[in-house]
């Protein structure tokens, strides 16, 4: 069962990026009758990527070590030792983005071209991020199978 | 220094998030190359991470507040080119640390 907290984990994790992508696109072509939109969606990416962060790290503090073994016996170590170890830190950079994104849209995005600006750039960021999270949950989990497989 | 128009809480947790990526890297770095710290960090809540996570939250949302509450409740004033530049490079710089020591280190 505990497999779903790590699907979920995957889940919002990658409704994350949807999330930050479309208040991106939205932003570039702003016009009053999206503003709320834009602000609904920060609001949503942010909630997606704490519920991911929030369910990675309960797996993580209490589930990871047994994979982690496998990994570090397998043929492909690099996939903790570089790929986790960054992975785990860099998803506090991305926590914060996403947090940001709703502040940044709560500003007056009609009447300042320059908070659309910062708008695009962090949600922009965030996406750039949130997929390097993506790829770099992949890895892992192809070490993981690596490491099963080669027993 | 004009605003461009941006509300005080966009500047200031702009500049607070930069400030904070860069400590998450620095923290790494010395958590990595202090066995103490790395053991002071784990007691204090069970787990590094856990630790590591708090405190650069903490960073993050104290220091947001602070500069909100700076000048008088002004908060700090900036254009939009200059905290998109100071993001950018505090998000970057963060990154660029992290990747670089476990690169190095593994």
């Amino acid at each position: 069962m505990i497999e779903i907290v790590l699907m979920a984990h995957v889940f919002f994790g990658v409704a994350c990026p949807f999330a930050a992508l479309w208040v991106c696109v939205d932003t570039l072509n702003f016009s009053e009758a999206n503003q709320r939109r834009i602000q609904k969606m920060s609001y949503a990416a942010a909630v997606f990527m704490w519920l991911s962060f929030l369910l990675a790290g309960y797996w993580y503090v209490f589930y990871y070590k047994a994979d982690k073994a496998i990994i570090l016996n397998g043929p492909f170590p690099l996939a903790h030792n570089f790929f986790m170890e960054a992975k785990e830190h860099l998803a506090i950079i991305l926590l914060m983005l996403a947090s940001y994104l709703p502040i940044a849209a709560a500003d007056n995005l009609l009447a300042h071209t320059g908070a659309r600006r910062v708008l695009i750039w962090v949600a922009g960021m965030t996406v750039v991020l949130a997929l390097m999270m993506e790829s770099g949950g992949g890895v892992i989990a192809m070490g993981v199978k690596a490491g099963l497989l080669s027993r | 220094m004009q605003n461009s128009g941006i509300s005080k809480y966009t500047i200031s947790f702009g500049l607070s998030l930069a400030i904070a990526s860069v400590a998450d890297g620095l923290l790494v770095i010395a958590k990595e190359t202090n066995p103490d710290l790395l053991a002071a960090m784990k007691k204090l809540t069970g787990h590094h991470w856990v630790t590591h996570s708090i405190i650069i939250l903490g960073i993050f949302f104290l220091f947001g507040w602070l500069f909100a509450q700076s000048r008088g409740g002004i908060g700090i004033k900036m254009s939009a080119n200059r905290l998109i530049g100071t993001l950018v490079a505090g998000v970057a710089a963060g990154s660029l640390i992290l990747l670089g020591l476990f690169t190095c280190l593994r």
